[in-house]
């Protein structure tokens, strides 16, 4: 086990953290369409995270634990929120039903930002940890000099 | 795994040294033995840090390019290529310095 074991482990945060930027950049994004190739408004997406499977290693401590770390986050799945979205009456609209209202995405703005915020504090966390471990290397190179 | 190669040259590589002294018959068969096999660890360890290097290469290469690669992969891998080379540059240092050491004793 070296130092890019941990190097990895943060990387696959950073990279789970990116996708799901990208899903709220999407909903952000989409949060006025009104058609899709399903049919209906837009669907508000969510990521879906899980640890990454550890390789065994049959390493067990004196004390009958485990000593092998998870190997990291994955991105398990994108599901789509199908939770109901808000209607307006617009009768002129494109994709307004026969009542003349239009039903727009299930994406609620204040919602995306504070999760957006969450992601950004979430990736910021694990760079501070790439860091830190970057910091151990480099200590561990100061052992025995002069 | 390149890094344990080039960790495991402090034990061994000085070991192979140490053991010219008590060597005993023949002192010029047991020195270049030794030599070779000085040779040897250390194109093996230069051989795992270049690869790293090479890895970290491409991938800034490829962000270049524009293609799809994660900014944070790219950083990471040039951080582990850094981070290689300088423990290289210690396992180098630790080596010339018992080779040195060697060099100095007078018979």
């Amino acid at each position: 086990m070296s130092f890019r074991t941990g190097f990895r482990i943060s990387g696959s945060a950073l990279t789970a953290e990116r996708v799901r930027m990208d899903v709220i950049a999407n909903n952000i994004a989409n949060v006025n369409t009104t058609r899709t190739p399903q049919g209906g408004p837009y669907r508000r997406q969510q990521v879906v995270f899980a640890p990454q499977t550890a390789v065994p290693m049959f390493q067990i401590s004196s004390s009958g634990g485990r000593l092998d770390t998870g190997r990291g986050v994955r991105v398990l799945a994108i599901v789509e929120n199908n939770a109901p979205g808000l209607t307006a009456y617009e009768p002129d609209h494109p994709d307004a039903d026969a009542n003349g209202y239009v039903t727009y995405p299930n994406v609620d703005v204040n919602t995306e930002l504070v999760d957006m915020l969450a992601a950004r504090r979430a990736y910021e966390a694990n760079v501070v940890v790439i860091n830190a471990a970057k910091a151990m290397a480099m200590q561990a190179l100061e052992i025995g000099r002069v | 795994m390149p890094i344990d190669g080039v960790a495991g040259i402090g034990a061994t590589g000085i070991e192979r040294i140490a053991g010219i002294g008590t060597g005993g018959q023949g002192a010029a068969p047991g020195a270049k033995a030794a030599a070779e096999s000085f040779g040897r660890l250390l194109d093996q360890a230069l051989e795992g840090l270049n690869r790293i290097q090479v890895e970290a290469d491409a991938s800034s290469a490829r962000l270049a390019a524009g293609e799809p690669v994660d900014l944070h992969d790219v950083m990471l891998a040039v951080e582990e290529a850094d981070l290689s080379l300088r423990l290289a540059l210690q396992m180098r240092n630790k080596l010339m310095e018992a080779y040195q050491e060697i060099n100095r004793i007078q018979v």
